[in-house]
C-alpha cells in the first residue's frame, strides 16, 4: 500500500496545518465576496470563480483560530466531489511529501469536533504540523450551513 | 461485464428507447390508413431493427419479445392479420411494454420481465386470421426463428422492393429535418454554456476598460468580438433546444386513447412540431399538456348524437399548436366542442362556495374560475378527467416554470386555451435589486408593478404591520431587508415599492433601488446553501460579483417561519 502523499500546508494563526494536495483545486488570492445574509459568521458569502458561484468560509473562524487579516491571506478552492469550496487562511507555506507511517500518534485530547478533525501530527524539525481532514473540519457531512442555523433557532 | 460492453448496452438502450417514440405516431397512422405500405415498412424496421440489436447485445428477454411484436407487424404487411382498431390496440400497448422493459434494463441490465399474457394476446389474434393463411404464417415465424440476421436482412428487403428506393432510405436515416446529428450529454452543454457565460462578463469587462482607451484599433477589434461573443452564446443557448415533437407525438397518443375510451370521434391535429424550446422546460409542460387534450376530449367535445343535433360533423375537431412569439414559446390547445357557459361556470362556483352568491365577474374572470381548486363542472367524475383537482394544478404547474395559461371559449363553437412559455430556464430576464449595500436578483416574472413609494399612502395596522394603498387596494407592504436581516439607512419615501401577485397572497416589496433590468443566467446554489428559502439560485451580476436571485412568492413563507416578533423595529410612526 502506498503510503507517501503531498500534503499542502498553511498557516492558521501561530499554528500550521497541512491537507492532502488531491483535495485542493487552486490556491487564489482573496477574491471579492458577496455575502450571504443570515449565515454563521464563518461564512464569508460567494464568490465568482470563473463562472461558478461557490461558496468560501472563513477557516480560522471555524476553527476558532483568531484571525489575522495579513499580505498573506490566500484562499485555497477544495475540490470536494461533487462541488468546490473555498477556505480562507492566513498563510499557504509549502507542498510536502509525508509517508503516513511517519504520523506521530495523535495526543489523546477530549472528542472536540475539531479534534476529530485531525488526521495525524507531523514533527517536522522543531515544528509541529496538524494533518486536516478538511471535510470534516467543514462539517461537511452536514453541508448546509442554513440547515444548522435552522435547527439551533 | 467491462466498461465497453456497459457502454455498448447503454447505447443501445438509449437507440431502443428513441424507436420505440419514434414507433408511436406510425401506430397512430396505421389506424388511420392501413394499407400505407411505406408506414408498415417502417413497422417493420423498427420492430426488426429492437429484435437484432437486442439479441446482439445481450437482452435475450428483449429480443424474444420483440419478435413476437415483429411476427405480427409481418402478418399485417401479409394482409394475414387486418390492422383493425384491436390490432393497433394491441400493437401500442406492445411497444408501451417495449419501452417499459427498455427503462428497466436501463435501471438494472439483469431486469426480468412478465409478458406471457402479451404474447398470448398476440397469439390469439393471429389465430382469428384465416386457418389457412394461420398455418402459411407459422410456418414463417419458425422460418424467422431459424434464421439469423443476415439472411432475415435479405428477406426483409426482398420484401420491401416497390417503396423503398435507396434515396428513401437515405431521407430517412437523416431524419425529418435533414439535419445530420450528433448525441451530446447535457452535462457537457452546460459546461460549455456556463463557460460563455462567464466569457461574455469578462468582455463586458474589457469594454468598461477599453472605455478608458484612446485607441480606436482596440475599441474596433472589442466591437467585433462583442459581436462573436453574442453569437458563440445564442448558438450555445440554442444546444439545449429541442423540438417540441416528442411531446406532441406522445400527445395524439392521449388523445386517440382518450377518444377511444369515450367512444368519441376526434380528428386530431397539430401545427409547429418544429418549434424548439429548452429540453428542461419541454419535461416539464408534458403532464398540464395530458391534461389538457384530455379535458378538450372529455369535457370540451360533445358526444357523437349531441354534434349532429347541433349540425356539426360527427368527428370533433382538436388541435395543437406551437410556436414562438416574443421570445417566447406559445402552445394553443383548442377544440369545436360545446364551450362553456360563463354564466354556468359563475352558478357552479357559487355552489361550490367558491365564489360568494351574488357575485358579479366579466365573462373573462368566469372562464378564469376553472382553474381554481376544486372547481369541475362535470357533475359526475370520469376516470379520464378526473375530480376537478386538475385545471389549478395545470396553472400552478406552468406558473412554476414562468408560463401563463389563458383560455377563451364561445358556447357551441368550441374552447381553446393558450400557454405562454419562456424558453429557457437558464436565463431569466429580471430586475437587479439593491437594498442597503446588497443587491438581490428578482425575475421578471414575479414582478406585476413597480410604484415610488412617495406617491402612494403608507399606513400602519395593528395585526396586519405596513399597507400601502394601491389604486384602492391595500397591500401588505415589506422592506426586502427585514426577510433578511438587513437594514436600509434610506428613508421609507426613497424606496421603490415591487408588487408581488405571482404568490398565494399579493403584497409588495421594499427596495432601495431598482439598479437595472438584465437578463441572468441562473447558477445552481452552492450546497453549502441549500434549504435556502426564497432564494432559487444565485447568478453572476455584470461585475462580476455573484448575487442571490429571489423567490419573491417564498418570500412571506420565510417571514412567517423566522419572523414571529414583530418586525415593525425600525418604521417609526411613518404613516403619511
Amino acid at each position: 500500500m502506498i503510503t507517501i502523499d503531498r500534503y499542502l500546508c498553511f498557516s492558521l494563526g501561530s499554528e500550521e496545518f497541512a491537507i492532502p494536495l488531491l483535495a485542493v483545486k487552486e490556491v487564489i488570492g482573496v477574491p471579492e465576496v458577496t455575502p450571504v445574509p443570515q449565515t454563521p459568521a464563518y461564512f464569508l458569502g460567494m464568490m465568482n470563480l470563473r463562472g461558478s458561484v461557490i461558496s468560501v468560509m472563513d477557516l480560522r473562524l471555524k476553527m476558532g483560530i483568531e484571525a489575522a487579516y495579513g499580505e498573506e491571506t490566500t484562499v485555497i478552492i477544495l475540490d470536494l466531489g461533487n462541488y468546490n469550496l473555498g477556505v480562507m487562511v492566513d498563510q499557504v507555506n509549502s507542498v510536502i511529501t509525508i509517508d503516513k507511517n511517519h504520523f506521530a500518534e495523535k495526543p489523546n485530547v477530549d472528542s472536540s469536533k475539531i479534534a476529530e478533525a485531525i488526521m495525524g501530527i507531523f514533527r517536522k524539525e522543531q515544528s509541529l504540523i496538524l494533518i486536516l481532514d478538511i471535510a470534516k473540519a467543514l462539517s461537511v457531512q452536514d453541508r448546509s450551513v442554513l440547515n444548522k442555523k435552522l435547527s439551533v433557532a | 461485464m467491462d466498461a465497453f460492453e456497459i457502454e455498448l448496452k447503454n447505447c443501445f438502450l438509449d437507440e431502443a428507447l428513441q424507436i420505440t417514440a419514434e414507433t408511436e405516431p406510425c401506430l397512430l397512422k396505421l389506424e388511420k390508413n392501413a394499407s400505407d405500405q411505406m408506414n408498415i415498412d417502417q413497422l417493420l424496421r423498427n420492430a426488426h431493427n429492437l429484435k437484432g440489436s437486442s439479441i446482439a447485445v445481450g437482452f435475450p428477454e428483449l429480443g424474444a419479445f420483440t419478435h413476437e411484436i415483429e411476427t405480427l407487424i409481418i402478418k399485417i404487411k401479409k394482409s394475414e392479420v387486418k390492422a383493425a382498431s384491436d390490432v393497433v390496440n394491441l400493437l401500442l400497448r406492445l411497444n408501451d411494454f417495449t419501452s417499459k422493459m427498455v427503462r428497466g434494463l436501463k435501471e438494472n441490465f439483469a431486469a426480468h420481465f412478465e409478458f406471457q399474457n402479451l404474447v398470448d394476446e398476440i397469439h390469439l389474434l393471429s389465430s382469428q386470421a384465416k386457418a389457412s393463411a394461420a398455418a402459411q404464417s407459422s410456418e414463417m415465424t419458425s422460418q424467422f426463428e431459424n434464421d439469423e440476421n443476415t439472411e432475415f436482412n435479405q428477406e426483409i428487403s426482398n420484401q420491401i422492393p416497390l417503396h423503398f428506393s435507396p434515396l428513401a432510405q437515405a431521407v430517412q436515416a437523416l431524419g425529418s429535418s435533414g439535419d445530420e446529428s450528433i448525441r451530446v450529454g447535457l452535462s457537457k452543454v452546460e459546461k460549455l454554456i456556463n463557460y460563455v457565460g462567464e466569457m461574455v462578463i469578462i468582455q463586458s469587462v474589457l469594454q468598461e476598460q477599453a472605455q478608458k482607451s484612446e485607441s480606436q484599433a482596440l475599441k474596433k477589434a472589442l466591437h467585433m468580438l462583442a459581436k462573436v461573443s453574442k453569437d458563440i452564446q445564442d448558438i450555445s443557448m440554442g444546444l439545449r433546444m429541442t423540438p417540441i415533437k416528442p411531446t406532441f407525438q406522445k400527445m395524439s397518443r392521449v388523445v386517440r386513447d382518450t377518444a377511444q375510451s369515450l367512444s368519441k370521434q376526434i380528428e386530431f391535429s397539430v401545427f409547429g412540431e418544429e418549434t424548439e424550446l429548452d429540453k428542461t422546460v419541454l419535461e416539464k409542460i408534458n403532464d398540464p399538456l395530458v391534461h389538457l387534450m384530455r379535458n378538450s376530449v372529455d369535457h370540451g367535445i360533445e358526444s357523437t348524437e349531441v354534434r349532429l343535433a347541433a349540425g356539426k360533423p360527427a368527428a370533433g375537431k382538436v388541435s395543437l399548436k406551437a410556436f414562438h412569439r416574443s421570445g417566447r414559446l406559445i402552445i394553443e390547445t383548442s377544440d369545436d366542442g360545446g364551450g362553456m357557459d360563463p354564466k354556468r361556470l359563475i352558478s357552479k362556483a357559487i355552489e361550490k362556495g367558491i365564489l360568494k352568491p351574488g357575485s358579479q365577474m366579466s365573462d373573462k374572470e368566469a372562464l378564469a374560475l376553472i382553474f381554481k381548486p376544486g372547481f369541475s363542472t362535470k357533475d359526475v367524475a370520469t376516470d379520464i378527467s378526473g375530480r376537478g383537482v386538475g385545471m389549478d394544478v395545470v396553472k400552478t404547474n406552468l406558473e412554476n416554470l414562468g408560463g401563463e395559461i389563458e383560455i377563451t371559449s364561445e358556447v357551441g363553437k368550441g374552447t381553446s386555451f393558450r400557454i405562454s412559455l419562456p424558453l429557457t430556464l437558464a436565463i431569466v430576464e429580471s430586475l437587479i435589486v439593491s437594498y442597503s449595500e446588497q443587491k438581490f436578483v428578482i425575475p421578471l416574472t414575479h414582478v406585476f408593478e413597480t410604484i415610488p413609494t412617495r406617491d402612494h399612502t403608507v399606513q400602519y395596522a395593528t395585526g396586519v404591520g405596513e399597507v400601502i394603498l394601491l389604486r384602492g387596494e391595500n397591500l401588505r407592504l415589506f422592506r426586502l431587508g427585514d426577510f433578511f436581516g438587513i437594514k436600509s439607512t434610506k428613508p421609507n419615501e426613497d424606496l421603490i415599492a415591487i408588487v408581488i401577485r405571482s404568490g398565494t397572497e399579493p403584497f409588495a416589496l421594499l427596495v432601495d433601488d431598482i439598479l437595472t433590468q438584465s437578463q441572468v443566467v441562473v447558477r445552481q446554489l452552492s450546497p453549502d446553501l441549500a434549504g435556502f428559502s426564497a432564494v432559487s439560485g444565485a447568478t453572476i451580476l455584470g461585475d462580476g460579483k455573484p448575487a442571490l436571485i429571489l423567490e419573491p412568492a417564498d418570500l412571506l413563507k420565510r417571514k412567517i417561519n423566522h419572523g414571529s416578533k414583530p418586525i415593525r423595529t425600525h418604521f417609526e410612526g411613518n404613516a403619511a
